[in-house]
């Protein structure tokens, strides 16, 4: 069923790049007829520019960064891409030095981390510096929420940089970064070397929170809706057969393997224990989730005011293209979303609400901008 | 010219080195991985970075940050990627230089892409500023019309009382509109 050339999926070295490789290495492609060449990318800005050139069919995608895409705010012309299916939830985590971690003291919250700022900046030291995997990704967002929660202004009180997962363990060791939000195995990573600790789980402050994508160009989606939906089959599947307990040994030891996550199995495997892919649902993609992280965008100015977040959420995010899929399958429909749940807001999020939810925050942070 | 070299592949650190002999001064140094703050302090002119470097990500979004100090950005692209060069100059690479170039050519890119580099950059900046002058502009009118409106001036004395004021306090006209528009809707009580 597949075209002259094998359909190409880029993915980076993560823990949840673990639904597209496994459906390539388990033979759920093969089962559809499918022959797909998997890619690995360096950099995030690669997998862009990739995706709007064509030269990847489709890949792993942090989910805002599939959002900033369609509306070229991530640099480039604008690419309208399509989400179909969400590949994970949980998986993200904040980590600190060991250094910095008894000054900080226990708690999931960021208030010891508030003094240490409010101690280095009383002091005229430098300020803490923090990593993200790229400004449009959900590390960024939650990595904020959680400062913000606590008093931190992540633009004004610490450095946020952008460093390359793989090599976050080595900057904290280094010093370069005295933290960071990344999705795992890293974190577990730096845990392992002694460097660092997990001061929060995603999971822990947004169980069941969203992180990856699968995502292709919507002219694509238009031009193979077949490819596609055997594309969607074969993840499901993937995506049901990677939640097995029984498999995860498995899948530690696939994803270990240089030429994919390249990290020591035992880790991964330990890493992967909080992260869904399946269950309740989970490979779905909602729209409330785009919407959250659409309102987070606007929150912290990375895309203008006038953005339509529910138009843009619901174009992007195709629950219809995934349900077709399952329905193939004989597997349940999942619900929609109509309110984000488990997020302590003090209003709750809302679709419909979120324009005014990401205005409001806007407005509350510059008061005399 | 000093040049900072961020790739994988040492081989092309040492034919952008040998491109550009003849050029004095110079200084090619060539990183496995992109450290900023070793980049903060080499101050490199510009930034040669492969297309396959995981640094890409970092590399890019200090361009978006640091609006102050910004590099043009050449990149190392394979050329089995077609389309892929001029997407990634869409994004904001200054150029780029396609894998196996002579090192003939190296210096003419690298000069290309600064002088390129140079005008994107003194565009974005006339940009800014007319956006802001626009802005100000929008102020300006404003505060003339409130003016108007609560002391019954005609536009031009409106205007004079905003330039003297301007001239008054040594500040900017555009900012001295900007106040009396704040101040006016504290005064009826429209910011808490």
């Amino acid at each position: 069923m597949s075209g002259e050339r094998p359909l190409r999926l880029g993915f980076i070295a993560l823990n949840d790049a673990a639904v597209v490789i496994a459906a390539k290495e388990k033979g759920f492609f093969a089962d559809e007829g499918l022959d797909v060449e998997l890619s690995r990318q360096v950099s995030w800005a690669t997998v862009r520019d990739k995706m709007s050139v064509g030269a990847l069919d489709g890949a792993h995608m942090l989910a805002p960064t599939a959002l900033a895409i369609s509306l070229g705010a991530a640099g480039a012309e604008p690419t309208p891409l399509v989400a179909p299916l969400a590949l994970n939830l949980n998986g993200p985590a904040i980590t600190v030095a060991s250094r910095i971690a008894a000054a900080i003291g226990p708690g999931s919250t960021a208030d010891g981390l508030a003094r240490l700022v409010a101690r280095r900046r009383e002091e005229g030291a430098s300020p803490i510096t923090l990593a993200v995997v790229f400004p449009f990704s959900v590390h960024n967002y939650l990595l904020r929420d959680w400062l913000a929660r606590a008093g931190i202004d992540p633009d004004r009180d610490v450095r946020l940089t952008i460093a390359p997962p793989s090599r976050m363990t080595e900057l904290l060791v280094g010093g370069i970064v005295e933290g960071f939000c990344v999705t795992e195995p890293w974190d577990t990573a730096a845990v392992a070397a002694g460097a660092g600790v997990i001061a929060v789980r995603g999971s822990q402050f947004w169980p069941r929170t969203p992180d990856k994508v699968f995502a292709v160009t919507e002219s694509w989606a238009a031009k193979r809706p077949d490819e596609l939906q055997a594309l969607l089959r074969a993840m499901l599947r993937a995506g049901a057969w990677a939640d097995e307990a029984a498999n995860r040994a498995e899948l530690a030891a696939l994803l270990a393997q240089p030429h994919y996550v390249g990290a020591d199995a035992a880790v991964i495997e330990t890493s992967l224990e909080d992260m869904v892919f399946h269950a309740d649902g989970a490979s779905a993609p909602q729209p409330t989730h785009a919407g959250w992280l659409l309102s987070q965008m606007m929150r912290w100015a990375h895309i203008p005011a006038e953005v339509d977040i529910e138009a843009v959420a619901r174009r992007v995010y195709r629950p219809d293209l995934h349900a077709i899929a399952a329905e193939a399958l004989g597997l349940p429909t999942t619900p929609l979303l109509e309110v984000l749940e488990g997020f302590a807001e003090k209003a709750s999020f809302r679709l419909p609400t979120a324009q005014d939810h990401a205005v409001n925050a806007r407005l509350s942070r510059n008061p005399e901008g | 010219m000093r040049v900072l070299v961020v790739d994988p592949d040492p081989a092309r650190a040492a034919l952008v080195a040998e491109g550009l002999s003849g050029v004095e001064p110079l200084e090619v140094r060539h990183a496995l991985l992109f450290r900023e703050d070793e980049a903060a302090l080499f101050a490199p002119d510009v930034i040669v970075v492969a297309s396959d470097s995981p640094d890409r990500d970092t590399i890019e979004s200090l361009r978006e940050a640091t609006a102050a100090n910004p590099r043009p950005v050449v990149m190392f692209v394979d050329r089995s990627e077609p389309g892929l060069a001029e997407q990634a100059v869409l994004a904001g690479v200054s150029a780029y230089v396609v894998d196996g170039l002579s090192k003939a050519r190296v210096r003419s890119v690298l000069e290309v892409a600064m002088s390129r580099f140079q005008l994107m950059n003194g565009l974005r900046q006339d940009l800014e500023k007319a956006k802001a002058d626009l802005a100000s502009r929008k102020t300006i009118e404003r505060a003339k019309a409130l003016l108007m409106k609560e002391r019954g001036l005609e536009e031009e004395a409106a205007y004079r009382v905003l330039r003297k004021l301007s001239m008054d306090t040594g500040r900017p006209l555009g900012a001295v509109a900007a106040d009396l528009v704040a101040f006016a809707g504290v005064l009826k009580g429209n910011a808490s």
